[in-house]
């Protein structure tokens, strides 16, 4: 029987900083930006000439003609389509949280599961899409549910592999609330395996982050999946 | 077959009898000269005497008849887009990937993203294959893949090859378009080898493609090389362009369908095909 308290899997929680060996050493790049960086739209545009550039040159290429009708205005929208699929670059979760933590009493499992996600495969930046299933257990804090979603949205759009991904969602709500427990699962289908390489086109790939007392607790991980799992 | 033979049959003919055309259709059950003569208007190889079909008398279908005009027109231009060839090679392909991968490169930074990252270390060069990859279409042509599997079989009941994963490249943002093709046609005493269908969907789709013109594409092809007395093309497919960005409708699907010859002038034959695509 497990005599360990909940509240010493808090601190144990709090003091191991449990999320720190995760943390990517990195270059400056966006993906580890730890500052916020908001993306105005000025900046934005600032980059479009050079992207509108690179996709004419990549139509060319590729042995297209770029002068037909429907290629005339394609590198421009190319290069917003691509600015768009990697918004989640110039996000943080502050900016999305907007204040919507409220003080609940509840300390029982909350879980939002089938949340669409979209994202890039960082090595062919080819789409992966799939849905992800959130569960945590509030420790006094709950958390506005579409906030979950949007977290799941300024992870996922940009150039991404699967594990990262799960974990930084895991993380990114883990830092946001510290709740009790963090669960996080992604079932995904890769187009970089589906429509090239390989070509499988069932196959799926599922990835978890477990944090806090899901990873601890046997019976609160099978409770996540069996009620994210259900149709 | 729940098609009224006799009628189609008789249709057929009556087609052949009205066009003034020198078609070589020599045997009596209609041949590609009486298919392609009120109803593709055009979408085959000229006969060398040019006559088109401006001099023909209407053919027997009403709507085919008052479509002409425009169908002309419209044949043309489906003519010029399925003849270019914009064949590329292998070689081109080596050629080409540098400054492909260079191109890539640039969107890296464009982004925001660092690519002297591990992650992002040669994925300007697996980028770049991809993308070669997904336009492979541009290096093929349908001789080469037909590979002489056309067969004469004396067969004239429908022929469908259905659920033909197909990706392909929306031309408009460059982002992946995938579903499902449905092919079925009608022999004209001569068959095709079924992976040859699919080989055909493949070199359209792997181009930078629009949906509709896509549907198209194939259905000409198939009537170029076969001379079928019908042919009919349903294309289901998902946008990502629509569904990872824009509007964001996760389930929205596109569905366009071509219908060629006897599937367009005969209602009962089209609802075989459409009712045995559906189970």
């Amino acid at each position: 029987m497990n005599t360990h308290k909940v509240s010493d899997t808090v601190e144990e929680f709090h003091r191991n900083n449990g999320f720190s060996d995760l943390v990517i050493d990195g270059s400056n790049s966006a993906v580890h930006r730890k500052r916020e960086t908001s993306r105005k739209e000025a900046e934005d545009k600032s980059h479009l000439p050079e992207l509108e550039a690179a996709y004419a040159k990549i139509l060319r290429q590729l042995g297209e003609d770029t002068d037909r009708e429907g290629l005339l205005r394609t590198p421009l929208r190319a290069a917003k389509a691509i600015q768009f699929l990697t918004k989640g670059y110039h996000e943080t979760i502050d900016d999305i949280l907007n204040n919507a933590i409220f003080d609940e009493d509840h300390d029982e499992m909350v879980i939002v599961k089938d949340i669409d996600m979209f994202s890039l495969c960082e090595h062919h930046m080819v789409p992966f899409f799939g849905k992800v299933h959130i569960g945590y257990i509030p420790n006094k804090k709950v958390v506005g549910l579409s906030k979950l979603a949007r977290i799941v949205e300024i992870y996922s759009r940009r150039l991404q592999v699967q594990e990262r991904l799960t974990k930084q969602i895991a993380v990114g709500i883990a830092e946001a609330l510290q709740p009790k427990g963090v669960a996080v699962v992604i079932e995904a289908a890769h187009m970089c395996m589906v429509m090239r390489g390989v070509q499988k086109m069932n196959s799926r790939t599922v990835t978890s982050a477990m944090l806090g007392i899901y990873l601890e607790d046997p019976k609160t991980r099978e409770e996540f999946l069996t009620l994210s799992q259900r149709a | 077959m729940d098609r009224t033979e006799p009628e189609v049959m008789e249709h057929a003919k009556q087609t052949q009898y009205t066009s003034a055309d020198k078609k070589d259709a020599g045997d009596g059950g209609g041949g590609g000269g009486s298919v392609f003569n009120g109803h593709f208007d055009g979408m085959v190889k000229r006969p060398a005497g040019g006559t088109g079909h401006g001099s023909d008398p209407p053919a027997p279908g009403a709507e085919s008849g008052s479509h002409r005009p425009d169908a002309a027109a419209a044949a043309d231009s489906v003519m010029e887009t399925w003849k270019e060839e914009r064949t590329r090679s292998v070689e081109d392909n080596e050629m080409n990937l540098p400054s492909l991968a260079a191109a890539y490169t640039t969107i890296l930074r464009g982004l925001g993203e660092d690519p002297q990252r591990q992650g992002l270390l040669k994925t300007p060069w697996r980028a770049a294959t991809a993308m070669q990859f997904f336009t492979k279409g541009y290096q093929e042509k349908i001789i080469d893949v037909l590979n002489d599997a056309i067969f004469d079989e004396d067969h004239d009941e429908l022929v469908i090859v259905k659920d033909i994963d197909m990706f392909s490249m929306c031309e408009h943002h460059l982002v992946p378009i995938f579903g499902r093709v449905h092919i079925g046609y009608l022999p004209n005493k001569r068959v095709l080898g079924l992976s040859k269908l699919a080989r055909i969907v493949e070199i359209y789709s792997r181009r930078l493609q629009v949906q509709e013109r896509l549907t198209k594409q194939i259905a000409v092809a198939i009537t170029e090389a076969l001379q079928p007395t019908g042919v009919g093309v349903v294309i289901e497919a998902t946008h990502m362009c629509m569904v990872m960005r824009g509007v964001q409708k996760m389930n929205s699907k596109t569905v366009t369908s071509t219908m060629l010859g006897v599937f367009r002038e005969d209602p009962k034959t089209r609802d075989e095909f459409l009712t045995l695509i559906r189970c």
